[in-house]
């Protein structure tokens, strides 16, 4: 009798221990993997001269210059234009591509369609670069190179799979009888779609769209490649910077231009962290 | 109305019907084909082709010419390579580590959503800023890295000059960038673990070693091995965090296959051995992302 009582006391406490731990372990883990953003907005308030420093300087007098200066400059102007521009036309573009065809995939009895869905999924391991080298020569051709169109097609390469097959698993899960009540009802095909089907997939659409912007957003190696002037985006501003071995890294404007291209992402990806984690969850376990 | 006319109208229907079924289809097939398959195809073509830079497109067919110019090539061999090798230490060692620390911050407090809220930055910092700020931190004169290593003695060390440092630096990076995506995904499966099973294991008494060891890690095999699968995906990609960190350098000591065709195509404009890199190189990934794909189905059977 006594033994029971004190057993699950015993047991409670050894469990709090270790919970203790995990948690210290935990805190100190993200704040790790948290040091590197920090540094970089720190470094992207700092001047010159405390920039190289040794020991590196915690607390300075903090400067917008480098901000002032680089948003001033129209080249770093029109590449965050640019990059919106890409970003949200290949995000919408394969938003609605993708989502109906995912929903085709879930719902609609197609003959064939599911092997076009396996080769799309398999496409997901074709390396960039490979489409990378025959865009670039059409794109010159057909005098397309430097156009928001042509990284917006580009885009679409590795999004619409995306955005297919994570849409699929949420047309799946939702119930069968939503568009078939719809339909008897005298809804047509897209009518059960667009007014049943989408609007009560909004969360699972809105997360999507923006984790595809995000994808879009950061992407480097096309808007490299497709790109001049014209239509260049931010990664390449940085890219340009990082890689500037004439005058040495200029760290102040890396950060700077680094810190205005992850804020507004780190913004949104917070906006819709639930459905970011569901989403990832589910591309891994159903993709 | 005859009954023709109305055989006639009933297939107008159906045919109407299939036209609108496909239709939900049709665009992604348009837009893939005309993006992802044509592109594929026309590389495939300039790999046979002698590429002709008067009309900067393929030139006469040669062959495999190019195939046995890229296989002659020490260089393309050593920058498969240097890619194996990142990807042998750079997997295992983030789908560990996210497991790992996954576990760690799912520990039950108040902060528990703060923390997974916080891991969300790295994973949506652009892979060429996190390349670019970690070539700051880890500068061998004014970094901050050498700094605080040689607050306990360790270094200074040489990340970018020295070969072997220059991968370790890479892989370094792109961890530091993907892990806390895998730790996401860990959390959510995590999450997803049927509680009754553990109780029942420590009902019966089962060690914390031996709930892990048998009961946490069997359930957790088919979503281990998908998230491999997905970051196998992401990681043939490899391209970004080079450009922005070591260049490939120093010498070829981290040209990975995508930089090293990248370099070959837009550089040297050698367009037509590039287009035969990019065949085998796909060929590879496609091979091996079947075996992964495969692998990971058969474990799903199996657990």
């Amino acid at each position: 009798m006594v033994q029971v009582a004190v057993q699950p006391e015993r047991q409670a406490r050894r469990k709090l221990g270790g919970r203790h731990v995990r948690i210290v372990a935990g805190v100190a883990v993200s704040l790790l993997f948290l040091f590197p953003v920090f540094w970089m907005v720190m470094t992207s308030f700092k001047q010159q001269v405390d920039i190289f420093t040794t020991p590196p300087k915690l607390f300075f007098t903090p400067t917008f210059s480098t901000y002032a200066e680089y948003l001033q400059r129209a080249d770093i102007v029109r590449r965050l234009i640019n990059t919106v521009i890409v970003a949200v036309g290949a995000g919408v573009l394969s938003i609605i591509v993708g989502a109906m065809s995912g929903y085709a995939l879930a719902r609609i009895k197609l003959r064939g369609a599911h092997t076009f869905g396996l080769l799309i999924l398999l496409s997901r391991g074709v390396p960039p670069i490979a489409l990378a080298v025959p865009m670039f020569l059409v794109a010159r051709k057909m005098g397309l190179a430097d156009q928001h169109i042509t990284l917006i097609l580009a885009y679409c390469t590795f999004l619409i799979p995306y955005v297919m097959w994570l849409m699929r698993s949420f047309f799946v899960s939702l119930p069968r009888e939503l568009e078939e009540s719809a339909m008897i009802d005298g809804c047509s095909r897209y009518g059960a779609f667009f007014k049943i089907i989408v609007p009560i997939s909004m969360p699972g659409l809105l997360s999507t769209l923006i984790f595809s912007m995000i994808l879009a957003w950061e992407e480097l190696l096309f808007a490299l490649v497709l790109t001049n002037r014209f239509a260049s985006t931010m990664p390449v501003a940085i890219a340009g910077i990082a890689g500037d071995t004439v005058n040495g890294a200029n760290w102040a404007a890396l950060t700077a231009v680094g810190t205005i291209t992850v804020i507004p992402v780190v913004i949104f990806a917070l906006l819709v962290q639930k459905w970011l984690i569901q989403g990832l969850a589910d591309g891994a376990t159903k993709g | 109305m005859t009954d023709a006319a109305l055989a006639r109208r009933r297939n107008h229907g159906k045919w109407k019907d299939l036209l609108v079924r496909w239709s939900f289809m049709l665009p992604t097939i348009v837009l893939l084909t005309a993006v992802l398959a044509y592109p594929l195809f026309y590389t495939l073509q300039i790999s046979f082709s002698y590429f002709d830079m008067s009309i900067f497109g393929a030139g006469e067919w040669v062959g495999w010419e190019n195939y046995e110019t890229v296989i002659n090539d020490y260089r393309f061999w050593e920058s498969l390579r240097v890619t194996l090798i990142y990807l042998i230490i750079a997997l295992p060692l983030q789908v560990a580590l996210g497991f790992g620390i996954a576990f760690l911050i799912n520990a039950e407090w108040g902060g528990r959503g703060l923390l997974r809220a916080l891991f969300i930055i790295p994973m949506v910092v652009a892979p060429v800023v996190a390349g670019g700020v970690w070539r700051m931190i880890l500068d061998p004169l004014w970094g901050t890295m050498n700094f605080l290593l040689g607050l306990v003695g360790i270094g200074p060390f040489d990340w970018f000059g020295d070969p072997q440092l220059a991968m370790a630096t890479i892989i370094i990076i792109d961890t530091w960038r993907w892990t806390p995506f895998i730790v996401l995904i860990a959390t959510a499966a995590l999450l997803a673990l049927p509680r009754d099973v553990f109780e029942a294991a420590k009902i019966d008494g089962a060690s914390w070693w031996a709930t892990l060891w048998s009961v946490a890690l069997p359930l957790l095999v088919p979503i281990i091995a998908a998230t491999f699968v997905i970051r196998w995906l992401g990681a043939v990609k490899l391209f970004d965090i080079v450009l922005a960190s070591t260049f490939g350098g120093p010498g070829k000591a981290t040209s990975v296959i995508n930089l090293f065709i990248y370099e070959e195509a837009f550089r040297s404009f050698h367009f037509a051995e590039s287009a035969a890199m990019v065949m085998i190189v796909l060929v590879l990934t496609m091979i091996l992302t079947g075996l992964f794909l495969r692998g990971s189905r058969k474990l799903e059977e199996l657990y």
